[in-house]
């Protein structure tokens, strides 16, 4: 049973490098699963005074979730991780949800395997400015409706339904990201702005948590190399680019580019795909195509949104002409950066060969120096030195 | 200016005046500024190489680096204007002066001052390049005969001194890409970036690869030749590189007797 026990450090599993079928290693543990392991001890409850067990575990889920090694292979052959890191899952924004709040379908224990979570159900808590049950509901209705959605096309249009992303394909693990950063400022609870909270809030951890749950919506949660990564699994893959007719590789372009280079080298405020594909203030569910007049990067948006006040605010209109994604490698579409391309390929390859040869023959001229294939005779060759100054 | 004698004499050898100290010092500011810009410019262009990352993290990484760029750039572009001024000046002085005091200044003869002109490419050079051919490919064993400046190092010359005004208003074109889309359509800056970063890469190959051959790789050279310091050049080389002017020079020195032949 133990041996099964692995030795994984899910805190330092940096998001997106994780093999696929570790990337889901955090949906997994919540999702659930059959409990193969540790059955006797969940009946004797002596293992449930845990200290940092999560505040709202009314159920006592950790009693088994906390073994590191609570895992098992599924039908589809994925190894699937069913712990739970409760340091990591208590800072995040569902700490004060219950296990079972998502997974609704459980309701005995040990439980059977758990159906995947819908994250537009409601939770018990109730949201404080209109009084009404939490859900994530309204974001998914607008991500239906976007690009990324099929809300808005006939059934017959819909020809892969399986490419649309849903709520987890992005959010996969938004409790073993590290310390995020907002562009270029350092993020976390702020001492000094949480005395002022704590002023009144003297009870508990209520200014804490607050504190956090506000301000982390306000902070970059992932670096702009990890959104294009992000992007990058479906948008990266030139046979989902095909099948729903888009042009070319648009993540190698966009590394090609100031803006990716930058982000390669760990700028956070360089734009990543989000900061130009998203109406500038839009919810970033809402991303349109660039055939969509709403759309940020329709060609009558482009100006405004590369405009954007943290961006470029004393461009011209014409900025909108600059070409972010161009294939060097498409003559009809880029005839301009690809034929100057060429220019100074063939330039530099004709330069080069030129040298190179002479090089070559000069090094090889030194070791027959005074050979010749047509002797000059000697008067002949004399009268050339002598006249030489004279050219 | 100060005067320099055509031919020194340093432990019993003959050395040949090439370079005045303005010009060493130009040359100076130029090799530091274009290799500072090489490698600070170079991990931009292949970031995702192994060696990218640390070498531009030496240079202070993506908030430091492009500055250091920029401002290398800039000093790049005033020695630019610079030595455009300097042999303006020193046309209008010792040629056009001349011309002057002769009573001979005419548009036509302006013109023919300015091709004259020992950095301007000539038929003489058309014709050491045949000579050249001749003697590496064994058609002949005479080397050729170059004047003051050798087609090579006019290459050597006119390789940054058109490639500064293409990569230097690029790359400043790329610096003030917001303000410059007020005046071109932005997709000048594709054009800029391609012109920027494709002439760089000529220059870097040229300079490192066929430059540094000609000064320091090749055997005779090899590991530095010494005249970008000094000023000078040894006879010998003046015989192998030189040998028209060093004739030339010798016979102005009243030394006809002491002309060493080429085939020594």
């Amino acid at each position: 049973m133990l041996g099964m026990i692995m030795n994984i450090d899910i805190n330092n599993s940096l998001y997106g490098v994780c093999p696929k079928g570790w990337r889901n290693v955090a949906s997994a543990c919540i999702s659930g699963g059959l409990l193969y392991m540790l059955l006797m001890f969940c009946g004797l409850g002596l293992f449930s005074s845990n200290s940092i067990a999560a505040a709202a575990d009314e159920l006592n889920c950790v009693l088994c979730h906390k073994y590191r090694g609570l895992s098992r292979i599924d039908e589809k052959g994925d190894f699937r991780l069913f712990y739970i890191n409760q340091g990591l899952f208590n800072k995040g924004p569902h700490k004060r949800i219950q296990c079972k709040d998502c997974h609704t379908d459980i309701d005995k224990i040990p439980h059977d395997p758990a159906k995947d979570v819908d994250c537009t159900v409601q939770c018990h808590l109730t949201e404080p400015s209109g009084e009404e049950k939490f859900t994530h509901k309204p974001v998914a209705e607008v991500l239906a409706k976007s690009v990324h959605g099929t809300a808005n096309m006939d059934e017959e249009e819909i020809e892969y339904p399986e490419d649309y992303p849903y709520c987890t394909d992005c959010h996969d693990q938004p409790l073993y990201r590290p310390l995020s950063f907002f562009k270029g400022q350092a993020a976390g609870v702020s001492e000094r702005g949480l005395s002022r909270c704590k002023t009144c809030h003297q009870t508990g951890d209520f200014a804490e948590d607050f504190y956090n749950h506000v301000t982390s919506r306000l902070q970059k949660m992932r670096v702009s190399a990890e959104i294009v990564n992000l992007c990058a699994k479906c948008h990266g893959d030139g046979k989902f680019q095909e099948r729903h007719g888009l042009q070319g590789n648009v993540v190698a372009s966009y590394w090609e580019t100031f803006h990716g280079k930058a982000a390669y080298f760990g700028s956070d405020a360089t734009p990543d795909c989000i900061d130009c594909h998203v109406v500038y203030g839009e919810n970033v569910h809402s991303i349109a195509g660039k055939d969509s007049r709403t759309s940020a990067t329709h060609e009558a948006n482009v100006a405004a949104t590369c405009r954007a006040s943290e961006c470029h605010a004393n461009a011209g209109e014409q900025i909108a002409g600059y070409q972010v994604h161009t294939d060097y490698d498409d003559p009809d579409k880029y005839p301009m950066q690809h034929y100057m391309l060429k220019f100074f390929k063939y330039l530099m390859a004709g330069v080069m060969y030129f040298f190179v040869t002479i090089i070559f023959l000069e090094l090889l001229r030194r070791l027959f120096p005074n050979f010749s294939f047509f002797k000059p005779r000697k008067e002949i060759r004399q009268t050339t030195i002598s006249t030489a100054g004279n050219e | 200016m100060q005067r320099y004698p055509k031919i020194v004499r340093r432990n019993g050898k003959r050395y040949f005046f090439r370079f005045s100290l303005v010009q060493r010092m130009q040359h100076i500011i130029l090799f530091t500024t274009v290799i500072t810009l090489a490698l600070t410019g170079f991990p931009l262009r292949y970031y995702n190489q192994p060696w990218a990352k640390p070498l531009y993290e030496f240079f202070g990484g993506i908030d430091i680096a492009p500055w250091i760029h920029r401002i290398t750039g800039l000093i790049l572009l005033a020695l630019f204007l610079f030595h455009t001024g300097y042999w303006i000046y020193l046309f209008f002085k010792n040629r056009v002066g001349r011309l002057i005091r002769e009573k001979a200044l005419t548009v036509g003869n302006v013109i023919k001052e300015f091709f004259s002109m020992e950095m301007i490419p000539n038929k003489k050079d058309f014709y050491d390049l045949i000579d050249m051919f001749k003697y590496l490919l064994f058609f002949s064993s005479r080397r050729p005969h170059y004047d003051r400046i050798s087609w090579k190092e006019k290459f050597d010359y006119f390789a940054p001194y058109w490639g500064i005004p293409i990569l230097g208003p690029a790359g400043v074109a790329l610096w003030f890409r917001d303000e410059i889309t007020q005046y071109v359509p932005g997709i000048a800056l594709n054009a800029f970036y391609i012109m920027h970063t494709d002439e760089a890469l000529l220059a870097a190959i040229f300079l490192f690869f066929v430059h540094w051959y000609n000064v320091h790789y090749s055997p005779e050279k090899f590991p530095m030749a010494t005249v970008f310091l000094t000023g000078y050049l040894s006879e010998e080389e003046m015989i192998h590189e030189h040998y028209d002017e060093y004739e030339r020079i010798m016979k102005e020195e009243g030394l006809e007797l002491e002309i060493i032949s080429q085939n020594h």
